[in-house]
């Protein structure tokens, strides 16, 4: 009786597998619909998504620009990364920050700063820099150390990023570009 | 009959993989305002007996990205204050039980249209003589805009900056070579009484031959017994891990003698396939504070 309801629930899941892989374009091979057992194993995702770019706006020829994490700057804007794990799960967070941006030639650089409060955590699932609500509201950016340990009970979190860029009097005229690398892992697997 | 002609590491990669699939095809929708690359499952086991492996990789933004698959080393490791970090290292790497070396993954780059996924396979080719126990890598999985737009100067304002901003997932592998164990040794708890908090401090270290993978309650009761504070986490020792526990406590309300419970065990990980668990001991330990 129990063989014949796992095997009913399989053929359910193989069911409602089969249609949702027929109306989207995926690549799921006819080995990943064969008939078997299904796991109740609620499986976890770990994803990091970069919703804004960090934007400087207009920038001119020895005159800073900062870029305020709460976008309380006019004219530019915070760079914005969500988190989406398991709820409550511990995640481990770093970062890579450039110290220049470069043209896309090479021939010129331009510095970039980021200060020891320019990025915050923010644990309730809020994405929006301005509406900062719970979390680490000042993180080093270079050393996240302890700030980001939970990925929060609603198993998203965001990270507020601003910077200041500062381009010389002389500095060349073009467009300049960087990375910024965010790395997430959990630590309890 | 369709099920005799797949091998036995199919049959058994099978039920899991139906599942994260599922998974994966029906929380589409839930993450698309968080648009993304997703990774799953969030551990990759291998061993001796089924060398290879697989994650499934989805792509729930609006643009193509640009998928890359390497691999590093980085273990869970805490400070004095039992704050937990992951370091991740990927050259030089002189730990004897890293499989950075001998894993590989296929593909190692791809472009991921928006909503689709791909499968990324793992093959470990170990050396020869490899010693029994558990040996460990991280995959880290980066993804970026595919088509990252080129800044170009606006000749009014003369400079623009874009900066690029590149993903990385970084999950655990690991593959066993022959029979492996867990096993958790607390070794250390100290207690401290602050003007409004009791600190705990907690030192695991690993005992067997594998990573001991559980979970960890910590509760604080005060002499009446009433429980005045609780957490639990998800935990993972690969050596020597230090946890701390902070519970706020109210002046009045809070009567001493208290106690201390921790409470670790190996069960109970919902988010990690069964057959992918090396169940190891489990700890009860309380400890009175005057």
């Amino acid at each position: 009786m129990q063989r014949a309801t796992r095997k009913g629930l399989s053929r359910l899941l193989v069911g409602l597998l089969a249609v949702a892989v027929l109306s989207i374009p995926t690549a799921t091979n006819a080995q990943d619909v064969a008939n078997g057992q299904a796991s109740a194993t609620v499986l976890a995702i770990l994803a990091v998504a970069a919703t804004t770019g960090l934007d400087f706006g207009n920038v001119y020829q020895g005159v800073p620009v900062t870029a305020a994490k709460d976008n309380s700057t006019t004219g530019t804007a915070a760079g914005v990364f969500t988190i989406t794990g398991a709820a409550s799960a511990d995640i481990a967070v770093y970062m890579q920050m450039p110290e220049y941006l470069a043209t896309t030639s090479g021939d010129d650089r331009m510095v970039i700063s980021f200060n020891s409060t320019d990025a915050a955590f923010d644990t309730t699932g809020n994405v929006d820099p301005a509406a900062f609500a719970t979390g680490v509201a000042d993180v080093d950016p270079y050393n996240w150390g302890a700030a980001a340990t939970n990925v929060g009970s609603t198993g998203t979190s965001a990270i507020f990023l601003g910077g200041a860029v500062l381009p010389s009097v002389n500095q060349t005229a073009g467009a300049y570009s960087g990375d910024i690398i965010v790395t997430v892992s959990y630590i309890g697997t | 009959m369709r099920e005799a002609h797949l091998s036995r590491s199919s049959v058994r990669w099978f039920p899991r993989w139906t599942t994260v699939a599922a998974v994966l095809l029906f929380l589409v929708p839930a993450f698309d305002a968080l648009a993304g690359v997703l990774v799953a499952p969030p551990v990759v086991i291998l061993s001796d007996k089924g060398r290879t492996g697989r994650i499934t990789v989805q792509n729930t933004a609006t643009t193509p990205r640009e998928v890359t698959i390497n691999f590093a080393f980085g273990l869970p490791e805490s400070d004095s204050l039992g704050n937990v970090s992951v370091l991740l290292q990927d050259s030089a790497i002189t730990d004897p039980f890293s499989c950075v070396g001998w894993v590989k993954a296929f593909p190692r780059r791809l472009i991921l249209q928006p909503n689709s996924q791909q499968v990324v396979r793992f093959v470990a080719k170990p050396p020869k003589d490899l010693a029994n126990g558990e040996y460990w890598s991280r995959v880290v999985v980066q993804s970026k805009e595919s088509e990252a737009a080129v800044p170009t100067s606006d000749p009014e304002q003369a400079i623009t900056a874009k900066i690029n901003m590149i993903m990385q997932t970084a999950i655990m592998l690991k593959y066993r070579q022959g029979d492996v164990f867990a096993r958790l040794e607390l070794q250390d708890t100290q207690v401290e009484d602050h003007d409004s908090t009791v600190q705990v401090m907690l030192d695991l270290k690993s005992q067997g031959t594998a990573s001991y993978i559980g979970v960890l309650h910590c509760r604080l009761r005060d002499a009446n017994g009433k429980l005045v504070g609780s957490d639990n986490l998800q935990l993972a020792v690969y050596r020597h891990l230090r946890r701390r526990f902070v519970f706020p406590v109210v002046g009045e309300d809070f009567v001493k003698p208290y106690q201390v419970e921790v409470e670790i065990t190996s069960k109970g990980r919902t988010d990690i396939d069964a057959r992918d668990m090396i169940y190891g001991n489990d700890i009860d330990y309380s400890m009175l504070v005057e």
